[in-house]
């Protein structure tokens, strides 16, 4: 008895009851044997391998032994000894392919070829009957006998049984063959196949149960045939439908299934119940549903801080967290107790002392809040202050779920303050996310330091701050510090007690004017902001260039603090001394703004805090402010509509000309385009220049005031395109990088004149979305506008698949103590991470360098005073960085990389050049000063202040620069990254972007579609040799160089004539000449050419015999060459397409310089062609440069090339993590793709490859090789449920237990 | 008056050479009579109009007491005699940067002072600027001349 069927009845087993009934396998023997669907393949490889008469391997002894020896050795990895039976098998099946038999060493059977049969779940051996076997393979041609053999499953069957083991364990099998096939099914408890009652009596059979029953009935179909065995014939075919019953069990859409079974709807087998995004794999195992959550709406609230979330009170009835009861809680949790579950603050649940649990639903929760003893656990609701994790999908990164503090609220929805709407990547209109609330202790205070908000404002991508200011924030801001903002008294105060929740204090500032009124700008406003009163200490320092910094115009100095626009932000010890703030000091994005500093500087706290406070001040600011857009904001002046109109009409009347020209053929052709694409370029230019004019008149026109300009100009929202887009002009729709396309005859829409290649019939929208847009400019605008849509929606499938084939690549790559990377096995991918081990979420300089030289050398110098302190000289100066960098700190011995210290060393140097300079000029002018001083004393007075005053612009004392140089080196040691970090992760989510050419780079495609190889020269400062290189590189055909080709016929020959074109070849300087050509056309194996085919008569003149003496097919072999020979390559690489002169500025030498940049692939033959400097020879072929340079300088290509690629799309990404990729996929010795087949070789486990892809193809053949799993990378961990070796889980506490004394044991007692 | 930092008679030669780009503040472009020294200054127009060509005594002052002693409150200004009274408007703000121009003799040191916000830029001869420190809170005081 398998097990109870309901709830009613007990276990005839086990005598349980039916939920503590774990089930009972049954089973159920078939009358005859048949395959295991899962192992079809692998059977079909054994029986490839082996004798069909002795069942012995087919390899000759010698070979055997071999291999075996190979097999058994045991430090070959699993991964390996697949590849040796894969060879096995090759090698095996080598001996009967095509139609040779083979005789059996041993028993002298002749075997031939096995193969799977057509459309079913059968095996043919296809056997010669001819008697001698090696006559056969004489004579290919000769008609033969094959018997068409089925090995039926009964027959392999008994092959399989008389295997030996040694042949098994060549196999790699780790049991007996036998059990590939099915010979008793097995019946699975009721737990593994529910019945669904219906209402009523009806139930629901489950999938395999339905197939168990057809099982059973086809089984008893076959023994009742076979029974009668007079109907041969009949059983096989029963047979066949058990075979495919069987398979089908297994795995529903198994092929191979006879036509008349297949149904719409298959019952579902076990490998679908495993596989796919719904199956146990990756959505029972992977991913699992949870208590203790909440999800619902969310929307904004600028009061919160930015660590905070709003909880609906209802939503907090509902989540509890347990709590113990102890002497400092017992109050509350005794009102939560008696408060009972519907009252908020309440508790739902009590868990005694034993362990029992009591619902505070009943009535006598009184007593139960009375009798509340320490220890005892209350699931009270959530309060203010709980740790929750907020969570938004698609969970892109890591920030997509973060750590919040509850604050339980009235309403419905979950609030959070605006600032933190960049890392979810929210909006809110009608966003919904979840909460999880953690259980224990621990988990919170993982969840708090790990996830919190404040611990992380910026990303691991490339250390840029992510949780900062948006929209309106930076909008009030921006109105705030504008110049001409000023406050009185009361306003100011107003707006002081505005940033904090009133009871905050205040130190007021100085106002900025004090006569004839008091004012305070809004920039004091700004400095009070960041350090509200004098006792707090934060004192910080940027300089930041906003969007709206006037840039200098040739060599005039930069203007800095003095910007017209006031673009240039300056702190000086937390006092906005210039600039209007927007986006590049306040928003997100950027390295240096005023929170990224806040957070380097100050640490979290500071920068969220200063947060917390702008967002507050700003918020009601706005609200009292207002801050609207109009009808009246997207209004055209008068100025701006008739100059928009001269534009247009002066581009259209462009447009024709180029058109005209076109169309009478006159248009001077751009290079490397035909006369369409030149005048598509062209009108293509002009029509942007008209759309840039207009937009530049716009802008200028705008009052200061105008709502969409501020909103450009401070960048919350919307760029100086959109807002001409709404005033100016709409400007050309494009699709798929062109002019909208002719979607009838030769136009556009009906509307327009077949052939117009005018801007408007090919979608330039010269209205304003204010004017409004004609019908034909709509639809064109609706095409571009769908164009958008369109690769959103595939550039997301796209992304969404690469990601997880990256995580799943990366997932189990963490941190070790030695800052060495390593896989779950331990096995070390990179020696130190990203080869300084930094971590690139603290990098504060560009590019990935650790620190920002400059910005801290200004703060040191602003915060510590020079006054009283005595200027270094150059040399002192010198002096003093030398003995500071000698000290044991900055050793590379303590973990500073060389790399660190020279860049700080660098920047020192420059400095001190500067100082020498200034100090010289000073110091050469007080010596001629000198000799005259000596008449007067006011002269030396003169010297003397000259001296202090410019002592005082640039001097440092040496408090600062020791100042400087502690910040510098004790910051660069805290920001080494972590051991336990999962940074093969936290990589993976950061290269992901959907471009083809990053997917072919992680895929390690063996083709890619634009190689370039870039070859530099060895002579690069001439152009002439630069062309010569060109044409030996380039490929040149027969037919480029030949001035004719042509046949001759005469009474005594037919051959063909080859003049060259010698002056061709002059100028293209090929130096070819016959002799070249006739090995040209020797080599060329299509044309079957021998040497004493081909004449050569003189430099320019051969002849070419055809090479056959048959008269009949003379003349056809004759034009059979005309037509090849021209395509014979003459001289230059085949694989080349062409071959393209780069000329390039070289700033060093002030000269040009050249290289070629050559399409195609053939690095190897590029880098040998004479002229070409092989040294600096690339290819972004990352195959190819392994096969040519080896699996170091293919690591190298593919950071290369990821990092181009992510530049080339404006995406910062720190270089850490595209070396983390490299070094991944090189580290095994060859290049894997990031796909399933390279993952497959990175030495994973079954367990994470069968959670990736092909789950059950992963699941049987681990089941035939044995492989065990040591559950220790993510996946399988997370699979089996335990703690991973990663973070916080990489640690175990080691304990010294005394061992017990063991006993001994003696055979038990007979007597006793 | 020794505490004085710097007192000068400056004639404005433009007001808002950039263009005018806010309603209240404009940007003053002057010349010093005595030191000939180069200023930029914004000031607050809306209620201190200065128009072109205007001469307008500039003092700065660390202090606005004659003593020279620091300005403690604001309330005890009352009935005392300050700097403060001869002058029609007078802002409060700190120097924030030195720098230089020029080599030898042609050197030239600019003063970069921010009063909220509102800018001051004084170029001249090192030796007018002896008494300017970076970080230094100072007012600025101005009375036109007729």
């Amino acid at each position: 008895m398998e097990g109870p069927a309901n709830k009613g009845c007990k276990c005839a087993t086990c005598h349980a009851n039916f939920g503590d009934c774990p089930g009972h396998y049954g089973y159920l023997s078939l009358a005859l044997p048949v395959f295991n669907v899962g192992y079809f393949t692998t059977i079909l490889e054994i029986l490839k391998c082996i004798c069909k008469s002795c069942s012995r391997i087919l390899l000759e002894e010698k070979l055997y032994k071999d291999f075996l020896r190979k097999m058994r050795n045991p430090k070959l990895e699993a991964l390996r000894k697949c590849d040796l039976v894969k060879k096995i098998i090759k090698k095996c099946t080598s001996l009967t392919s095509g139609n040779k038999s083979m005789k059996c060493s041993r028993c002298g059977y002749l075997n031939g070829s096995v193969k799977k049969a057509v459309s079913m779940l059968g095996i043919l051996h296809y056997r010669s009957r001819s008697k001698d076997a090696g006559v056969v393979s004489e004579d290919l041609r000769a008609p033969y006998n094959v018997s068409n053999d089925i090995l039926n499953p009964f027959r392999v069957l008994s092959l399989f049984k008389r295997m030996s083991d040694e042949d098994c364990e060549l196999l790699f099998l780790s049991d007996r063959p036998e059990k590939l096939i099915v010979t008793d099914v097995p019946v699975p408890p009721i737990a593994i196949r529910p019945s669904v009652i219906m209402d009523g009596s009806q139930s629901n059979e489950n999938d395999i149960t339905e197939r168990l029953k057809r099982i059973i009935q086809q089984n008893a179909s076959v023994s009742q045939e076979l029974s009668t065995s007079n109907s041969q014939p009949k059983y096989l075919e029963s047979w066949d439908m058990l075979q495919s019953e069987v398979a089908q069990l297994i795995n529903s859409d198994v092929r191979g299934i006879p036509f008349t079974m297949q149904v719409s709807k298959p019952l579902a087998g076990f490998v679908q119940r495993l596989k796919g995004k719904q199956g146990r794999f990756r959505g029972n195992l992977c991913g699992k549903r949870v208590e203790f959550t909440g999800r619902t709406v969310i929307s904004p609230d600028p009061n919160l801080k930015i660590t905070e979330v709003a909880v609906p009170i209802h939503m907090a009835r509902i989540l509890t967290y347990p709590e113990r009861v102890t002497s400092h809680n017992i109050e509350k949790l005794r009102q939560c107790v008696s408060n009972g579950p519907d009252k908020y603050p309440g508790a739902r649940m009590l868990r005694h002392l034993d362990g029992s649990m009591r619902s505070l639903m009943i009535s006598g929760r009184k007593r139960l809040a009375d009798e509340l003893k320490y220890g005892e656990i209350v699931e009270r609701h959530l309060e203010d202050g709980d740790v929750v994790l907020f969570n938004r999908q698609p969970s892109l990164h890591r920030m997509s779920i973060m750590c919040h503090r509850v604050r339980v609220m009235p309403w419905r929805t979950l609030r959070f303050n605006e600032s933190v709407c960049n890392p979810y990547n929210a909006d809110f209109d009608g966003d919904e996310m979840n909460m999880h609330v953690p259980q224990t202790e621990e988990a919170r205070t993982e969840a708090i330091l790990l996830m919190g908000v404040q611990n992380n404002l910026c990303t691991p991508k490339n250390g840029e701050i992510l949780v900062a200011s948006t929209q309106d924030f930076l909008t009030s801001s921006f109105l705030i510090t504008r110049k001409d903002t000023f406050y009185d008294r009361a306003a100011f105060s107003l707006m002081c007690s505005y940033m904090g929740d009133g009871m905050d204090l205040v130190d007021l500032p100085t106002p900025a004017l004090i006569k004839p009124i008091e004012l305070w700008t809004g920039k004091q406003l700004f400095s009070v902001l960041v350090r509200p009163h004098a006792s707090m200490k934060v004192y910080l320092n940027l300089t930041v260039k906003e969007k709206s910094y006037s840039k200098v115009k040739g060599n005039e100095k930069e203007r800095e603090t003095m910007c017209p626009n006031d673009g240039f932000v300056y702190f000086r010890n937390s006092e906005l001394i210039s600039g209007q703030v927007g986006k590049a000091t306040l928003g997100n994005g950027n390295k240096d703004g005023l929170y990224s500093v806040l957070l380097r500087d100050y640490k979290a706290h500071a920068a969220a805090a200063c947060m917390n406070r702008l967002a507050k001040l700003s918020a009601r600011w706005i609200g009292n402010h207002g801050f609207s857009i109009g009808i009246d904001d997207v209004q055209p002046g008068d100025q701006l509509i008739k100059q928009k109109q001269t534009t247009i009409l002066e581009g259209y009347r462009d447009c024709d000309k180029q058109i005209n020209l076109f169309n009478t053929g006159n248009l001077p052709p751009e290079a490397g385009c035909d006369a369409a694409q030149s005048l598509e370029a062209k009108i293509t230019q002009i029509l942007n220049g008209i759309r840039e004019a207009t937009a530049n008149v716009c802008m200028q026109n705008l009052h200061w005031r105008n709502s969409p300009l501020i909103m450009s100009q401070c960048g919350s929202k919307g760029s100086p395109i959109n807002i001409s887009q709404m005033i100016a002009c709409v400007g050309q729709q494009s699709v798929g990088g062109r002019r909208a396309p002719d979607g009838f005859i030769d136009r556009s829409l009906p509307h327009f004149r077949r052939k117009a290649k005018t801007p408007a019939a090919k979608g330039f929208v010269a209205n304003s979305f204010y004017s409004g847009l004609t019908a034909t400019e709509f639809f064109f605008h609706t095409m571009g506008g769908r164009e958008g849509l369109v690769d959103t929606a595939v550039k997301t499938a796209d992304t969404g698949y690469m990601s997880r084939r990256l995580i799943k690549a990366l997932e189990d790559l963490s941190i070790h103590y030695d800052s060495s990377v390593r896989n779950a096995g331990g096995c070390i991918v990179q020696f130190c991470y990203g080869d300084d081990g930094m971590d690139p979420a603290q990098m504060e300089g560009k590019s990935g360098a650790p620190l920002n030289f400059e910005r801290l050398f200004l703060k040191a110098k602003a915060t510590c005073p020079t006054d009283g302190h005595k200027i270094l000289s150059p040399s002192e100066f010198s002096k003093t960085v030398e003995e500071r960098l000698s000290k044991n700190d900055a050793t590379p011995e303590c973990g500073c990389s060389p790399a660190f210290i020279g860049s700080l060393k660098i920047f020192l140097n420059k400095y001190v050049e500067a100082q020498k300079k200034s100090w010289g000029t000073l110091l050469a002018d007080n010596e001629s000063d000198v000799g005259k001083s000596t008449i007067g004393s006011s002269d030396n007075d003169d010297i003397v202040i000259r001296n202090k005053v410019v002592q005082n612009i640039a001097g440092v004392t040496h408090r600062q620069l020791q100042v400087f140089l502690d910040t510098c080196l004790s910051r660069y040691h805290t920001k080494k990254i972590e051991a336990g970090t999962a940074i093969g992760a936290i990589g993976a989510q950061n290269v992901t972007l959907g471009v083809p050419r990053i997917k072919e780079i992680i895929n390690g495609a063996k083709r890619i579609s634009t190689p370039i190889v870039t070859a530099a020269l060895k002579q690069d400062d001439n152009v002439n040799i630069a062309r010569m290189v060109k044409a030996r590189i380039e490929k040149t055909n027969l037919g480029q160089i030949a001035k004719c080709i042509q046949i001759v016929m005469s009474s005594r020959s037919a051959l063909i004539e080859i003049k060259l074109d010698m002056e061709k070849i002059r100028d293209a300087e090929l130096y070819v000449d016959a002799n070249v050509v006739k090995q040209a056309i020797i080599l060329t194996p299509k044309l079957k050419l021998k040497h004493e085919h081909v004449n050569v008569l003189d430099d320019r003149k051969l002849r070419v015999l055809p090479q056959d003496a048959d008269r009949s097919k003379l003349h056809f072999n004759l034009h059979f060459l005309k037509n090849m020979l021209p395509a014979v390559v003459v001289k230059g690489i085949k694989t080349v397409g062409r071959a393209v002169i780069k000329e390039e500025k070289d700033k060093v030498r002030n000269a040009k310089k050249f290289s070629l940049l050559v399409e195609g692939t053939g690095l190897q033959a590029v880098m040998g062609t004479e002229g070409v400097d092989g040294c600096n020879t690339k290819s972004n072929h990352i195959i190819e440069v392994q096969q040519v340079l080896g699996i170091e300088a293919a690591r190298k290509c593919i950071i290369e090339e990821i990092k181009y690629t992510m530049e080339s799309h404006g995406m910062s990404i720190d270089i850490r993590h595209m070396m983390l990729l490299g070094d991944l996929m090189t580290f095994r010795g060859e290049v894997l793709g990031i796909t399933r087949f390279g993952i497959q070789k990175m030495d994973k486990s079954v367990l994470m490859l069968a959670s990736f892809e092909k789950t059950a193809d992963h699941l049987f053949n681990a089941a035939v090789n044995g492989r065990d799993d040591k559950i220790e990378g993510v996946s399988e961990c997370v699979i089996m449920g335990i703690p991973m070796p990663l973070g916080t889980g990489m640690l175990k506490v080691r304990q010294r237990v005394s061992v017990p004394q063991q006993l001994p044991y003696g055979p038990p007692a007979i007597l006793s | 008056m020794a505490g004085l930092l710097f007192n000068d008679i400056f004639k404005v030669k433009c007001v808002n050479p950039d263009g005018k780009k806010y309603d209240k503040v404009s940007r003053i472009e002057a010349r010093s009579e005595k030191l000939s020294m180069y200023m930029l200054l914004d000031v607050n127009t809306e209620i201190y109009p200065i128009d072109e060509g205007e001469k307008i005594l500039m003092v700065l002052s660390p202090s606005l007491n004659y003593d020279g002693s620091p300005v403690t409150s604001y309330s005890d200004q009352e009935g005392k005699k300050s700097l403060a009274d001869k002058f029609e408007y007078i802002m409060h703000g700190k120097i924030y940067k030195l720098s230089d121009e020029g080599s030898g003799s042609d050197l030239k040191v600019e003063v970069y002072a921010s009063f909220g916000g509102l800018q001051m830029m004084l170029k001249g001869d090192p030796i007018h600027c002896a008494k300017f420190r970076v970080d230094q809170n100072m007012f600025l005081l101005l009375r036109k001349l007729t």
